[in-house]
């Protein structure tokens, strides 16, 4: 009887919850944010009906035939019942699953733009870098041995090849918005996570491997980056951003940034 | 033999099997992986080895267990030796390594069940035989 | 002699006295973490003393918290949730049920035990060497975990233990898997066909097999991983690496490779918790329901299949992980699949109380909470079995609050209904019922209370594995909720006190128990 209450009370209380509007993803910057949103209130709202039947039917159940002194029924099972129930969760939740391909196809199966931005992104214990091709379009080649972290070479722009000559690194990874942009993400040590809560991405940086990450970022701002894989002590504090700028503020940024490169 | 010593030793096989597996699909993958694969070269005496869980089955199989045990000794004497030789910087003789002395492993098992346990270990150590000669095919015809 | 026991229920107990110590020990580590997670700036006297290099002045160093948050998860996952059910109350109940005299192999069994503990002693020696204990999680990620000290405090001698600990463990729990399988299929008294087993014993029967396959691929990758920490192997390490501005000479080496091992386990290690669980649960809401099982072989098929589809989803953990976008797909229909024998197992189980005429004793009060628990962390598997979804979610606290409601809590909670219900058996006494519904009723809130918020710290993309969140301007907004949420772990922990108050008291002074208390129908309560 109380347990009946409790039951129905806790389910009732988490299903409150998960539509308070206090903690909740923050703004979505992209298409992709925006229809992420969108079928993840179509998930919610399924996964919520099934919370509320099962929930409330436990409930009702241990409610209805609590002890009175009743004669226990005597079914033991039924095979039309187990087919019903069976072919009924596997409908929906498998139609769920296929209904899910779209957000994630949206991700990792478009093919990349021929007009995007390309941005290279390493990782390191604890910090992040970008690098930006310059205007050749071409990214120098690397060598590990000329990486250097206290002279800003944190790829290992190999000095010798002239394609790394304007290429340019930053801290903060700028793109202008509404304009693709393609990044290239790599780890020079251990496993990283980059992740964009407002674009609903993220992506593992796996050392030995480069994995592309492409979006279009419209709304402009700054978004924190919380690395997003335990790489160590100071996993916590791996942090960067992306700053989306109005188109014509990027391409100001970029001309400064040029400048610097090439007048050293 | 009882259905239970029977029954065990079969589980166990299928628990070796999967082990065996794993690591055989882990070389598969890394091999396919990276181009730095380089066959480890083993001795032409290590594939004469396969005469000698071939010998001791067929001890068992005519009831002379302690040679048996100790022809399974000496394929583990000989596993040591090839390992000995094993550079495991490359990768490709690092999985060598590995399965050799897992196989190792069974085979000092399988040889002490016999020893302990006569004919009732039988179907294990039968077992290890096969498994050995999985392995040489392995480095001597796959990789 | 007693303590190399090789009776089965002797080593039941054994299986279970460990499990509490280490669920104990589990928790106290649990509640530091929550401490800390609220007041990271917190000088404490108490961790300076126990962990003078972790704790300077009293103040936890990150490394301190990650490896505690890593000594939890391994504790809980291995030491507690796949010792009890399956070990421990399998080897006390198995035999009994099925009308055997004792497991097939008792020596083997009395060996799985110890070496059992021997993994454990490894595992907790751990937090004594220089650099302490490891701090790359549960999961162990290379390159992290693969390249010695360097890349870490605790990455030293500490995850050279903690890797032996759990090859340990794997070897164990190998002997384990093959007594309980052969005992299953040789020793069931004459007569009795497979489709006659209890459903716990297709528990811990399927819970077996599904073990047998799995920690024989955990040993392997374990040990490739130890190769490549101590004998300069490139299994899971690539070339090309600087860590901490040394350049590290291996090559080709593929982290992923080590995932895909990693979760062929991992996957599967969820049900090798939860399954003992199902079967008892099933027994439990039968006899309190004055019932037989709703669906007897409908649950039985649910229990292997269940089992059998719990190999082909492993990659739902690796969705963001860099695998191919293409298999993605495949291993999320795969999912959502294996969500449906589940989801028929729950029907089940309420088939079993429609009805009936429902007994709540302590042992009910558990099951039905069990199944509340089941559904509500359940449900959450159909988002993030979504790759789409699961790019926002995983590696967020909406995973801690997924994975601690169905394998850590419900799994607890089967474990709580066998304490209540076979009891009786175990030390001829009842479990004193009215302290175990008090105990029920406030751990099941509080359990609602500790994992339902963090739900949504996943909402706001709060990532789990940090020691504090004091570095994101967009975490202040989560910290009023994690403050409620680790005062409602003291309740919850403060609580679990009365239980084991029960636990020791009820040994000598419970109530009498007489021969078949609770009127069950099956063997173990016919034999004494
Ligand atoms: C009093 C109850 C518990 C509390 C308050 C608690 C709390 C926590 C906290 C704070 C974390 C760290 C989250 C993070 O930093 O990412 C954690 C992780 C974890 N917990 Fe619990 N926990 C409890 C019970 C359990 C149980 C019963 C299990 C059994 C499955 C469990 C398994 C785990 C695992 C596997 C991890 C992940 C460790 C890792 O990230 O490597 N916990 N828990
Ligand atoms: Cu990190
Ligand atoms: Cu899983």
């Amino acid at each position: 009887m109380a347990i009946a209450i409790l039951i129905a009370a806790l389910a009732g209380a988490t299903l409150a919850l998960f539509f308070q509007p206090r903690w909740w993803f923050p703004d979505a910057i992209s298409a992709h944010a925006k229809a992420y949103d969108a079928h993840f209130v179509v998930t919610l709202w399924i996964v919520g009906c099934i919370f509320v039947f099962a929930q409330g039917l436990l409930a009702w159940v241990v409610f209805r035939y609590r002890d009175r002194g009743q004669a226990p029924e005597a079914h033991e099972g039924s095979g039309k019942l187990e087919v019903i129930w069976t072919s009924a969760t596997a409908v929906l939740f498998i139609g769920l699953a296929f209904a899910g391909q779209g957000i994630w196809a949206g991700i990792h199966l478009e093919a990349s733009n021929p007009h995007a931005l390309h941005v290279e992104v390493l990782a390191k214990q604890f910090a992040w870098s970008y690098r930006y091709a310059g205007p050749d379009g071409i990214f120098g080649r690397v060598d590990i041995r000329q990486i250097d972290d206290s002279a800003g070479n944190a790829f290992g722009i190999d000095s010798k090849d002239p394609n790394g000559r304007d290429d340019i690194t930053a801290a903060l990874l700028r793109v202008p918005a509404g304009r693709p942009v393609e990044l290239y993400l790599k780890s020079r040590d251990v496993i990283h996570n980059f992740f964009v809560r407002e674009l609903r991405l993220k992506q593992d940086v796996v050392p030995g491997m480069t994995i592309p990450l492409r979006f279009t970022a419209d709304k402009p701002g700054t978004y924190e980056v919380p690395c997003s894989e335990l790489c160590g002590l100071g996993h916590h504090q791996m942090r960067s951003a992306l700053v989306v700028m109005a188109p014509g503020e990027f391409d100001a940024w970029l001309q400064e940034a040029q400048q610097k490169v090439a007048a050293p | 033999m009882t259905n239970v010593a029977r029954t065990g030793q079969m589980v166990l096989i299928a628990a070796s099997a999967m082990f065996f597996a794993a690591l055989t699909s882990a070389m598969v993958v890394r091999r396919g992986l990276s181009g730095d694969w380089a066959a480890p070269a083993l001795p032409a005496w290590a594939f004469a080895t396969i005469l000698l869980p071939l010998l001791a089955s067929w001890f068992v199989h005519t009831g002379r267990i302690g040679i048996a045990a100790l022809a399974g000794a000496a394929l583990v004497a000989s596993q040591f030796a090839l390992l000995a030789n094993l550079q495991l910087a490359r990768i490709a003789g690092a999985f060598c390594f590995v399965l050799i002395a897992a196989h190792a492993a069974h085979a000092a098992a399988g040889a002490a069940a016999l020893a302990r346990f006569g004919a009732r270990a039988a179907i294990f150590w039968h077992f290890a035989g096969a498994l050995w000669i999985y392995v040489l095919f392995l480095f001597g015809v796959w990789a | 002699m007693i303590i190399f026991s090789i009776d089965h229920k002797v080593i039941g107990k054994q299986y279970i006295g460990l499990a509490l110590f280490s669920v104990v020990l589990g928790t106290l580590l649990s509640l530091i973490m929550r401490f800390h997670l609220v007041y990271p700036d917190a000088k404490v006297r108490l961790f300076q003393a126990m962990w003078p290099d972790g704790a300077p002045g009293g103040q936890m160093t990150p490394e301190l918290y990650l490896s505690l948050m890593t000594m939890h998860g391994t504790i809980m996952v291995f030491f507690v949730l796949t010792t009890a059910p399956q070990s421990g109350f399998g080897n006390y109940f198995l035999p009994l049920q099925i009308g055997a005299h004792d497991m097939a192999f008792p020596v083997l069994n009395m060996l799985s035990f110890w070496t059992t503990a021997l993994s454990l002693l490894t595992l907790l020696a751990a937090f004594f060497v220089e650099g302490g204990a490891p701090l790359s999680g549960w999961t162990a990620y290379p390159p992290l975990s693969g390249l010695g000290r360097i890349t870490g405090p605790g990455e030293g001698l500490g995850q050279d233990l903690w890797i032996l600990s759990i090859a340990l463990f794997c070897v164990a729990s190998l002997m384990a898997a093959i007594n309980f399988i052969a005992t299953i299929i040789e020793l069931r008294a004459p007569g009795m066909g497979y489709f006659d087993m209890p459903l716990t014993c297709w528990g811990w029967f399927v819970t077996a097999l599904i073990s047998l396959f799995a920690f024989a691929v955990l040993l392997a990758g374990g040990i490739l991983l130890l190769l490549d920490r101590t004998a300069g192997t490139s299994f899971f390490i690539p070339g090309g690496l600087i860590v901490n501005d040394q350049v590290q000479s291996r090559s080709g080496g593929s982290p992923i490779l080590f995932q895909h091992l990693f979760w062929f386990f991992g996957h599967p290690e969820v049900y090798i918790a939860i399954l003992p669980g199902m079967g008892l649960i099933s027994t439990v809401l039968s006899v309190f329901s004055g019932k037989k099982v709703f669906g007897y072989k409908a649950m039985a098929i649910a229990l292997v299949s269940i089992g059998g589809l719990g190999f082909v989803v492993w990659g739902h953990h690796m969705f963001i992980s860099g695998m191919s976008p293409y298999s993605s797909i495949a291993f999320s229909v795969l999912t959502l699949a294996v969500g449906v024998p589940s989801a028929v197992k729950t029907f089940n189980w309420l088939a079993t109380l429609w009805g009936g005429r429902l007994r709540f004793t302590a042992a009910m009060h558990y099951a039905l909470g069990f199944v509340s628990l089941f559904i509500t962390g359940g449900i959450t598997g159909l988002v993030l079995g979504q790759p789409g979804l699961d790019v926002y979610f995983h590696d967020t606290y909406f995973v801690v609050a997924h994975f601690h409601l169905i394998m850590g809590v419900a799994a607890i909670f089967a474990i709580f209904a066998a304490f209540h219900y076979w009891f009786p058996l175990m030390y001829g006494r009842f479990l004193n019922e009215r302290l175990g519904k008090v105990h029920f009723f406030l751990t099941f809130l509080g359990v609602y209370a500790v994992f339902v918020p963090l739900h949504f710290a996943g909402f706001v993309g709060n990532p789990r594995r940090y020691p504090d969140f004091k570095e994101y301007e967009f975490l202040k907004s989560v910290m009023p909720l994690h403050i409620g949420v680790t005062h409602a772990a003291y309740f919850l922990g403060a609580v679990q006190l009365i239980f084991l108050f029960n636990y020791f008291w009820s040994q000598r002074h419970g109530a009498i128990a007489p021969a078949n208390p609770w009127n069950a129908a099956t063997r173990e309560w016919r034999n004494d």
